[in-house]
């Protein structure tokens, strides 16, 4: 599959899904005023993943800002990893600032929502 | 159980109310760091671009918002020890045919009967007089002991074409508030400052310092009133993140906001369909240290029900309660191509020290202004 790597923006995250190099990255700053278009494509590439999946997929999650609309497309995200997980082991690195408690609470949401992903809390 | 200050909201209206439906103004109040000053200068430029395109009135404007902020960062450094309780401020307004930039910080009393004297001398020369001027201090180095402050009062009265209005507010024996305001007209032609303008902008002045007495009594920090995008909350974004130090509390007045600002633009009424959603928004820090986060916009009859009841909703269950709704909303797939994710004002009750408060004013028959205030505890 082609990868996908998008450059972060004002209020959008860097984006990389490269199986070839088994790196699935989403960072920084996620407040579009249109979370869906700009995650659709993304859920749409991997649902097409889900399909033939590397053995083991380990998904980096290192976010400091995220607004609501963007939470529930993350959902949607982790729904379709949690799909993956249930045939191959998934692992999301949830990275999070000391500080930001708002943020660990977000991860700890997710992987209360997602029971087949394995979730790692990463403090920076 | 919070006490809900009715007047506040009701004042908040009155600040909203001040300028009417074509116009805008942004306040920023407080320290004006390098970083600050480039944000602010974004943040007014985006809104003066949207509405003259890149121009070289535009253009003349931005210049004048750079000689205005440099001169606010050189005065700081004078008045270190009352920076935080009289801090500086920058507006920049727009106003039937005129924008206006207004500069308001410390000077030293002693300073005043020389800038003073250098602004009349600017104003009562022609604009061939003031080019001459220019020049000569240029080639005499004749600037002042401030760092060529001299030479930037000349530069704006040159480039808005219009005299230069100031204004002292004795804030104790050391120190006044020194206001200066530029008047830049929107096309050329209107350059001329009459006898009567002069008045005119002397009642514009009057009205940014009250203003800014307003902010300095309610301690608002931050302060934006007009049409809001996406562009403008990140350039507000920038902003809060430049002036605070990183904490939960900034972390969560950054995520606040966001969710009230994009909660403005995508529900927030348009009088005109291609003005942007008109709307206030403003971040005070209340005496406890906590801070409060109050939005401002238009919402329709039929909108006002949805919102108060789904705030009435909110309001009544426990925070348990709402993080388990968070939850269901997360997982519903019947909306998730939607613009809006049902989840704001959950988020900002999760978030929020305690109920969120609100009220919503009648303008016309179909018309109201709906206000919402989320409160956020200090924690650090």
């Amino acid at each position: 599959m082609e990868p996908i790597i998008l450059q972060p923006s004002e209020d959008t995250p860097e984006v990389v899904l490269n199986p070839v190099e088994n790196i699935f990255r989403i960072a920084r700053i996620s407040v579009p005023e249109d979370a869906f278009e700009f995650y659709q494509p993304i859920i749409k590439w991997l649902k097409e993943y889900s399909k033939n999946p590397l053995p083991e997929t380990i998904f980096e999650f290192d976010l400091e800002y995220v607004n609501t609309a963007s939470n529930k497309q993350l959902m949607q995200l982790m729904l379709v990893l949690d799909e993956i997980a249930q045939n191959s082991p998934v692992t999301v690195k949830w990275f999070y600032e000391s500080i930001d408690e708002d943020m660990l609470s977000l991860g700890k949401r997710y992987e209360k929502l997602a029971k087949n992903i394995n979730f790692e809390f990463i403090e920076i | 159980m919070q006490v809900i200050d009715d007047s506040l909201f009701d004042r908040a209206f009155n600040l909203f109310n001040r300028i009417e439906q074509q116009d805008f103004e942004y306040v920023y109040r407080g320290f004006f760091s390098h970083n600050i000053s480039k944000k602010i200068l974004s943040l007014a430029d985006v809104n003066i671009q949207r509405s003259l395109g890149v121009s070289a009135i535009q253009k003349r404007i931005y210049y004048i918002m750079v000689e205005g902020l440099q001169n606010i960062t050189m005065h700081q450094e004078d008045a270190d020890e009352y920076l935080e309780k009289y801090p500086g401020i920058f507006a920049i307004q727009k106003h039937d045919l005129f924008y206006y930039v207004t500069t308001g910080n410390l000077v030293l009393n002693d300073r005043i009967p020389d800038l003073k004297s250098r602004i009349e001398q600017i104003n009562s020369l022609d604009k061939d007089e003031l080019k001459q001027l220019h020049k000569e201090v240029l080639r005499t180095g004749a600037i002042s002991d401030k760092g060529g402050a001299g030479l930037g009062l000349i530069e704006m009265a040159r480039k808005s074409g219009n005299k230069l209005v100031a204004s002292f507010e004795l804030v104790n024996d050391k120190y006044s508030y020194f206001y200066l305001q530029t008047r830049i007209p929107i096309q050329k032609g209107i350059e001329e400052t009459s006898g009567d303008d002069y008045s005119k902008l002397r009642a514009a002045l009057i009205s940014i310092k009250k203003l800014h007495l307003t902010l300095n009594v309610e301690n608002i920090l931050l302060y934006f009133n007009g049409f809001f995008s996406q562009e403008n909350l990140l350039n507000l974004l920038a902003i809060i993140k430049g002036r605070m130090n990183l904490s939960l509390t900034t972390i969560r007045l950054s995520n606040v906001m966001v969710e009230m600002i994009q909660n403005i633009i995508k529900h927030g009424y348009k009088i005109k369909e291609d003005k942007g959603v008109p709307g206030i928004f403003f971040l005070r820090q209340l005496d406890s240290g906590d801070f409060a986060l109050l939005s401002g916009n238009y919402v329709t009859e039929e909108q006002k029900h949805i919102i108060e009841e789904k705030l009435n909703f909110i309001n009544s269950k426990s925070i348990e309660e709402i993080s388990e709704l968070y939850d269901e909303i997360l997982l519903d797939m019947e909306n998730v191509d939607s613009l809006r994710s049902g989840l704001g004002l959950y988020d900002l009750r999760i978030k929020s020290s305690s109920e969120l408060q609100f009220k919503f004013l009648k303008v016309s028959e179909n018309l109201y202004f709906y206000i919402l205030q989320t409160l956020i505890k200090n924690v650090n």
